[in-house]
């Protein structure tokens, strides 16, 4: 009976997490469109991913001791851990470096995009974090359907972040992109954003195209933990999800510093 | 071992294929542009290409290596097609909206369809070689046995194989071929540079014209490539000894991650033949830093570098990962943090900058790759952009990439020192935190490259102090290799006079340093020969000798037979006093205002007659290496057998037969006392039991389903 509690419990935890990262993003968006101060949205991001790193990407477990004998499964999974972790350690510089090319050439100011468009593809890639964890949550109880169901949700939502910035903010196809930007809320006549239009659009372009990139890979991976898991496969050895999700969280983690460095950051860049 | 006649069918497969090649080559050039240049780029790159596959399809048969190279070739042309179909389409399609899209060019193809094709390339030769092979089953759901046995012989070293010890040497031999090739660019230009005026790079276009370049951009080609294969062929090499040394120093029987390791490797191996391209497509003069606005519109040989050194980065990134993971968690019972061979510790704190650092150049250089193709501004003021930025991002790794390159070879004098002078290496602690001090330091320094750059010039006081403070980790080492050879019972074999050597030279790229970090003498020594003179000390000093040193001192554990120690000796006398008169001389016009990177120099200067003995100097280093490569592959054959305790070292990799066999040790060792107690009565560092905490079947690799 305990044990079903935990279950549950770990479940919560995963909403619980969840209501404080969409609140705090609300709050970030209140912040720029009312009195726009960089010191609290960089602090807001860094509450943010924390939470992301502890609560989702479950930090913790890199420093997890009885992991049983060298040889066995959980050691070597450790070892697959911290692997990982290295990699997203080197990986992060990359988007470090973005971040400093974005500061140098725009400064305290953001490219002009659209808002709600913004903020809608931001919420769509939290909620996708949110079910992401929850499916892996699932899958460590016991329960391959609920995993398979959210893992699933998990991908269509990651695939409506890809098109929402690589089809309409890009506006790759302008027939479909415009009137879905209207929609948006698009003033007529904007100048839109190209890759060769100046400091702005380089940057702009640069930042989501690596993340986006990063955004692809990771559905590669979870569409090859979805097929291996009807498979059968992950019954007892479940780090290969772990591994996708802990990576499908870190680019949440990205979009959780360019989302405000992108959109929300002090005026609109000249 | 390689049968004279194998290697005769690759190298008349070579010269056939090559013939094919030139030929197909001058048709397309013939029909592209109407007209036939006997070493133009189309013909040459064709050449190239056929050769080199046709060789090792000789050499290897159709497998490992050579359907790698042949799957490069064909996925660099598959690419380049599919962009010129698809620029096609556009023009045919909206002829209004894409007016003057260039199809063909004089390199076959236009630049971004070389680039998608080059890209192409590295993967077809990734997934040809067969790296990719066991994780594409894995992504199938499928099960893949954990360790694959290697075939006896020489074979395994050309094709995929997860051992660490075949990996290290396949590092190393890469290494040492790349070396080889980036040496003799930099005797060409050193014969041009012999004397002022034009010998034989002639800028008259009629005179030399070779892949469409005039003699002085063919000067500046060879500069740059001089550079980057070097520095490729230096972090090669660099994870060469680590991955050979450092699971047999911790007692691990592989690397944490078998498969990442061959696919680092591998991946170095497209990334070499991609810097050769950028040779024939019309080479690039910016030097190895590839600044823009000069990178920005330099020919397109710019491009291969970009892709060539993006992909080395990958080899380097991955390798580390591997190291650190290997270290972290594989280490033999008993082998706490302080006593772990100073080897290792090198291993760590290089590991530490390659992981992080080198994404820093990667993006710096994507970043003038994506200006290039599509426009973008980063670095181009006209458009917002800020040139300064680039050299930002590119010394953030850069400068941190010397640290890469000379902390193992600084390693491997610290290992090897106290072997040779029978004496415990002087303050273990010390040597083993200046390594991870110099790496730590060594990320705050970046900018000091940049003091006559134009960057805000209240940044220059405080890099010049974190520069500076760099010699003093430095200082500590140098501090603990005299003290431990203080007293000692020294010897001499060839090993040990490139450790002593190492020390020399290193010394005096230490001491010309710091006066390149005060901002008010770099204004004046900033792009002169005294700065070359100041790296090439640090570089031979911190890897060349070291790397030599290591060679010679664990080829035995490898081969099982030593190196000719007569030749051995020759090449170090013959090599190290002509490089200190290289890098003496270098310095010494450098002072007197030789400018760096120019293919010629003025007369009045008086510098004709210390280039010249600069240019004797150097081919006499170039011999002395040639040597090295023939006593290398001579002695596996031929070389005195030596399979015990040779050096008589305390470390465990020599307390087991040489060569050492598939899976590392059949019994595991547990440490019981201090790495470097030479000399001391009763002192023990490894003990071998079956109580060590792996059995003798065990295999690290970690399989990530079932």
């Amino acid at each position: 009976m305990e044990h079903k509690q935990d279950k549950s419990a770990m479940l919560g935890q995963g909403v619980f997490i969840f209501v404080y990262l969409a609140v705090l993003t609300l709050i970030e968006f209140g912040i720029a469109l009312t009195f726009n101060s960089t010191v609290l949205l960089v602090a807001i991001a860094l509450v943010k991913a924390a939470l992301v790193l502890y609560y989702y990407m479950h930090i913790y477990k890199l420093n997890a001791e009885h992991e049983g004998e060298e040889n066995s499964y959980e050691y070597k999974a450790g070892t697959n851990r911290i692997g990982l972790w290295l990699f997203l350690v080197s990986d992060s510089f990359v988007f470090g470096g973005l971040m400093v090319m974005r500061i140098n050439l725009l400064g305290l100011a953001h490219p002009p995009l659209n808002q709600t468009l913004g903020l809608t593809v931001t919420a769509v890639l939290l909620i996708s974090s949110f079910f992401m964890n929850r499916g892996e949550t699932q899958l460590h109880n016991g329960d391959r359907e609920g995993f398979l169901r959210n893992t699933m949700i998990t991908l269509i939502l990651g695939l409506g972040f890809l098109l929402g910035v690589v089809l309409i903010e890009w506006r790759t196809v302008p027939a479909i992109a415009e009137p879905i930007l209207h929609f948006f809320g698009e003033a007529e006549g904007v100048e839109p954003l190209k890759p060769s239009s100046g400091a702005a659009g380089s940057a702009f372009f640069m930042m989501t195209g690596m993340h986006a990139f990063h955004v692809l890979s990771g559905l590669v991976l979870l569409l090859i933990i979805m097929k291996n898991a009807k498979r059968g496969l992950y019954d007892e050895k479940q780090y290969p999800v772990e591994a996708a999700a802990v990576y499908w969280h870190f680019v949440d983690v990205v979009w959780i510093f360019f989302y405000p460095a992108l959109y929300l950051v002090g005026t609109i860049f000249k | 071992m390689l049968k004279t006649k194998t290697v005769g069918s690759g190298l008349l497969l070579l010269a056939l294929a090559g013939a094919v090649g030139y030929s197909i080559g001058l048709g397309l050039d013939w029909t592209i542009n109407g007209g036939i240049k006997l070493a133009g780029s189309v013909p040459s790159a064709f050449t190239l290409l056929f050769a080199v596959s046709a060789f090792f399809f000789g050499l290897y048969g159709y497998h490992g290596i050579t359907r790698g190279l042949v799957w490069q070739v064909m996925g660099t042309f598959a690419g380049a097609l599919f962009i010129t179909l698809i620029r096609w389409l556009l023009v045919a399609l909206n002829p209004s909206q894409f007016k003057g899209l260039v199809l063909f060019g004089p390199f076959l193809f236009s630049e971004p369809a070389w680039v998608f094709g080059a890209l192409c390339g590295v993967i077809s030769f990734i997934f040809g070689v067969g790296v990719m092979d066991d994780w594409m089953q894995w992504v199938r759901g499928l099960d893949t046995p954990e360790h694959h046995e290697d075939k006896p012989g020489w074979e395994k070293y050309f094709g995929v194989s997860l051992d660490h010890k075949v990996i290290g040497i396949q590092y190393t031999v890469t290494a040492l071929a790349l070396i080889s090739i980036g040496g003799t660019f930099a005797l060409i230009f050193r014969t041009e540079l012999a004397h002022s005026g034009f010998q034989f790079l002639n800028p008259d276009p009629t005179k030399f014209n070779v892949f469409n370049q005039t003699g002085p951009q063919m000067y500046n080609t060879l500069m740059s490539l001089h550079g980057i294969i070097m520095i490729i062929s230096i972090l090669l090499g660099v994870s060469g000894i680590i991955n050979y040394v450092v699971p047999l120093l911790v007692g691990a029987q592989d690397m944490a991650f078998p498969r990442l390791n061959a696919f680092a490797y591998w991946v170095a191996v497209p990334a070499s033949v991609l810097l050769l391209m950028a040779l024939v497509l019309g080479g690039f003069d910016t030097g190895w830093t590839g600044y823009p606005p000069l990178s920005s519109r330099a020919p397109m040989g710019m491009q291969m570098f970009f892709l060539g050194v993006f992909t080395a980065g990958w080899s380097s990134i991955l390798g580390s990962l591997n190291v650190i993971a290997t270290v972290l968690r594989l280490r033999a019972k008993g082998m706490t943090a302080m006593r772990m061979p100073i080897f290792v510790w090198a291993g760590i704190a290089t590991s530490i900058i390659a992981l992080t650092a080198t994404q820093l150049i990667g993006l710096s250089f994507q970043l003038v790759m994506f200006q290039r193709l599509f426009g973008m501004g980063f670095f181009d003021p006209t458009k917002g952009g800020n040139p300064v930025l680039f050299q930002h991002l590119f010394w953030f790794y850069s400068h941190p990439a010397v640290y890469v390159f000379v902390l193992p070879g600084l390693g491997v004098i610290s290992e090897l020192l106290p072997v040779f002078v029978r004496k415990p290496l002087f303050g273990y602690r010390w040597i083993a935190m200046s390594s991870l001090g110099i790496a730590l330091v060594g990320f705050t320094v970046w900018a000091h490259h940049m003091f006559t750059s134009g960057m805000n010039e209240y940044l220059r006081v405080p890099f010049m102090y974190s520069t500076m403070l760099v010699a003093v980790p430095t200082g500590v080492k140098f501090f603990s290799w005299v003290a431990t050879i203080w007293g000692g019972k020294i010897e001499t074999p060839t090993p040990m006079l490139f450790v002593l050597g190492a020390i020399v030279v290193f010394l005096l790229g230490g001491i010309t340093g710091p006066p390149n970090a005060m901002v008010a003498l770099d204004l004046h020594l900033h792009d002169t020969y005294w700065v070359v003179g100041h790296f090439h000390d640090t570089i031979f000093g911190g890897f060349v000798f070291p790397f030599f040193a290591a060679i010679y001192y664990w080829y035995p554990k490898a081969v099982g037979r030593r190196m000719n120690e007569f030749w051995g000796k020759v090449h170090f006398w013959m090599m190290t006093p002509s490089f200190l008169v290289l890098t003496l001389g270098m310095m010494y016009i450098g002072l007197r205002g030789m400018r760096r990177r120019i293919a010629d120099y003025d007369p009045t200067q008086g510098f004709d007659n210390v280039h010249l003995v600069l240019t004797i100097a150097g081919f006499l280093i170039g011999i002395s290496v040639a040597i090295f490569f023939v006593n290398f592959f001579v002695s596996m054959k031929k070389g005195e057998l030596a399979t015990g305790n040779l050096w008589n070292s305390r470390s465990p990799e020599w307390q087991v037969p040489s060569p050492m066999p598939a899976h590392n040790y059949e019994v595991p060792f547990e440490v019981v006392g201090e790495p470097y107690d030479y000399g001391l009565e009763g002192s023990k560092f490894v003990e071998f039991s079956a109580n060590g905490k792996r059995d003798k079947h065990h295999v690290v690799e970690t399989q990530t389903h079932h």
